[in-house]
């Protein structure tokens, strides 16, 4: 996948079909973070931190729902990947850029969880058909988030 | 991008003081208000191994509105250091921010500044 042209208002990237399915599989793992995952404050001495939690959690929700309905229809588009003689183009709006950098960093982080949040200090043990899957859907999230932040920021820099 | 409207979530944090409360409450609830507006809260990001250092710096700037060199010095902060802690602020902006990294799966928390 690579950014061939860039305007004010929308990224043009060139990609293989082989890389359209890819992209295709991972944003389909879409919702990996289990639900109310993420704490509001680590120290319980927030007012009314139990009703704030449970209004970020409904925040939470209803964002995720709605990104999930939007991913569905947005691979439902059936010119959303147009052929040409290279391969495969695809057309982003940066308000697409910012949503798919938010759903594939939601399947990175979700499929670490799945792994046991593994880092330095407790490194992942064992290779198997039950992690696999999820070490996939890692690298395949980070090579489409570099795709898009390279863009970002050629964008940024010009 | 989203430039963080205000979620329907934080209007149900506001209290309102009905007629029916006794005087002493109501001015509970105002003083309750008013340390709520104060900046005591800080917004802190804390390290998750998994995210990479570009989307982090890039959420940031997005986020926050702040310049790269910005944004990757609180980046590397959380990278080497465990967390940053981003703005200090009142406890509805704090929530806000929270929400917003949170939307992009990053690990952040408030937490009192005392």
């Amino acid at each position: 996948m690579k950014l061939i042209r860039a305007t004010k208002n929308r990224y043009h990237f060139r990609l293989t079909k082989w890389e359209k399915n890819l992209l295709v599989s991972v944003l389909k793992l879409y919702l990996r973070i289990p639900p109310a995952h993420q704490p509001l404050s680590k120290v319980a001495r927030l007012p009314d931190q139990e009703s704030s939690q449970s209004l970020l959690d409904e925040a939470l929700a209803e964002q995720r729902a709605e990104n999930k309905k939007q991913i569905q229809q947005w691979l439902a588009d059936p010119r959303r990947f147009c052929e040409s003689e290279k391969g495969l183009r695809l057309s982003l709006s940066p308000a697409e850029v910012e949503w798919l950098l938010q759903v594939l960093n939601d399947v990175r982080v979700g499929s670490w969880i799945f792994l046991g949040s593994p880092d330095e200090r407790r490194p992942l043990q064992i290779l198997n058909e039950t992690t696999a899957p999820h070490l996939w859907a890692i690298e395949m999230a980070d090579y489409f988030q570099t795709r898009l932040l390279e863009a970002l920021e050629g964008e940024r820099s010009a | 991008m989203d430039k963080c409207p205000r979620v329907s979530y934080f209007s149900a944090m506001v209290e309102t003081a009905t007629p029916e409360l006794q005087p002493g409450i109501i001015q509970e609830e105002k003083d309750k208000s008013k340390s709520e507006l104060e900046p005591g809260y800080l917004v802190i990001c804390w390290n998750d191994p998994v995210n990479l250092m570009g989307y982090v710096t890039h959420v940031f700037q997005t986020v926050f509105g702040w310049a790269r060199q910005k944004a990757e010095f609180h980046m590397l902060q959380v990278h080497e250091q465990g967390k940053s802690v981003l703005p200090r602020e009142s406890m509805e902006k704090a929530e806000h921010y929270v929400h917003q990294l949170q939307k992009y799966s990053l690990h952040a928390t408030m937490e009192r500044d005392e």
